[in-house]
């Protein structure tokens, strides 16, 4: 009894605030997130061959393998910002976007754990620091954990509104 | 009455499954064009870098044997040096560097092969690190590599530049003494597609930045001393 006298005057208001900001809400996440992929795959589809390079600093596979990553990658990254900024399948542009997402701080940690001198690479240059420049994968990984919380964000609530998600929802 | 409200209820719950169901297929033709979106994608990048591969290209006179690099000297040590010819500390390295490699070289004691990469046309608006680097095979051509090399370092433009211009490179070489050829071959490009398979190679050696030294094959700090003691 006591406990439902308790909690009942404060839940209903902050749900029924919840319910209405997080679509809203969802919506910036969403395209926050588009934000970093476009700005990702953009500054690297100028360069595929520097793209490859940029996986192939990693020393995880062969060079061969590492430039069809490379020169996938981009356009993957573009097509997700796309994906999202329309709002189609959500849910899957943040499945997606999430997967990457550890595989490129799984990535970055193995480059640092072996104790290579490599620039990520996540937003265009990459490979190989030149002598003096120390790595800053600390921040890195980091930053890819800020964006990954954005993709889990919206794999737990993908309708936001202005996307195509949810017309197709409500027609 | 019973039994009409029943039918409306019933009614009503076949509503709901065709809507539901409806929802359903549109979310899963979504969910397809989604996916046939990033595998497009992905494809489009695979086809760009397959269309690139197309391998024809003519090393210079003085390149190694897998045409790879231009080998100065032939003492019974290896000297590789990977350089891009617009990387500032490329051109450092050159500065302080640079003389004891050519002693050596002198010396008989190593055989010095330089590969001039193109990992930074990004780091200029008119990819002066691939025609840089071309223009260096076509200097080769002219047997005056090294001399060549030198005076682009001293001439170095600055990372984020335009880089010099053809005409720039064109005049640099006959400030070595490079005749009509060089030129021609500098406005040709005549090299590029050598270019592209030293920068190739370079990576697929496991070179990922520049500059890189390698003595018998083997890393080594970029300085003077280090150079010399793996030397012997």
């Amino acid at each position: 009894m006591n406990v439902t006298a308790a909690s009942t005057p404060v839940s209903p208001t902050f749900m029924s605030r919840w319910r209405t900001a997080q679509p809203w809400l969802g919506t910036l996440v969403r395209l926050g997130l588009a934000a970093v992929w476009l700005a990702a795959g953009g500054a690297k589809v100028g360069d595929l061959a520097g793209s490859g390079r940029a996986v192939n600093a990693y020393d995880v596979m062969p060079y061969d393998l590492a430039k069809v990553i490379g020169a996938a990658l981009p356009f993957v990254e573009l097509a997700l910002g796309v994906l999202l900024v329309v709002g189609l399948a959500t849910r899957l542009a943040a499945g997606v976007s999430a997967a990457l997402l550890v595989v490129f701080i799984a990535g970055i940690t193995q480059a640092w754990a072996r104790g290579l001198q490599i620039d990520c690479g996540c937003f265009g240059s990459g490979g190989q620091l030149a002598a003096g420049q120390s790595p800053t994968y600390g921040p890195e990984i980091l930053r890819d954990l800020g964006f990954l919380v954005l993709a889990g964000f919206l794999l737990i609530w993908p309708l936001t509104r202005l996307s195509i998600d949810s017309w197709l929802e409500k027609k | 009455m019973s039994s009409r409200a029943g039918q409306k209820q019933a009614s009503r719950a076949v509503r709901d499954y065709i809507a539901r169901e409806k929802r359903r297929t549109r979310t899963l033709w979504a969910t397809i064009a989604a996916v046939a979106v990033l595998v497009i994608a992905g494809l489009i990048g695979w086809g760009v870098v397959a269309s690139q591969n197309s391998g024809g290209f003519t090393p210079p006179p003085g390149a190694v044997e897998n045409g790879t690099g231009i080998k100065v000297g032939s003492g019974p040590v290896q000297i590789d040096i990977y350089e891009d010819f617009i990387c500032p500390v490329c051109g450092q390295f050159e500065q302080q560097t640079g003389g004891t490699i050519d002693q050596l070289v002198a010396q008989g004691k190593a055989a010095a092969v330089y590969h001039p990469v193109a990992f930074l046309d990004r780091a200029s608006s008119t990819d002066y690190s691939t025609r840089s680097s071309a223009a260096s095979g076509a200097a080769a051509e002219g047997g005056k590599f090294r001399e060549y090399a030198k005076a682009l370092f001293a001439q170095q433009p600055a990372e984020g530049s335009a880089g010099l211009s053809d005409d720039q490179l064109i005049q640099i070489g006959r400030s070595v003494g490079l005749g009509d050829a060089f030129a021609q071959a500098v406005r040709d490009g005549k090299y590029k597609p050598w270019t592209a398979h030293v920068t190739d190679a370079a990576s697929g050696d496991r070179v990922n930045g520049t500059p890189t030294v390698r003595v018998n094959g083997k890393d080594v700090q970029p300085t003077t001393q280090a150079i010399q003691a793996a030397v012997g």
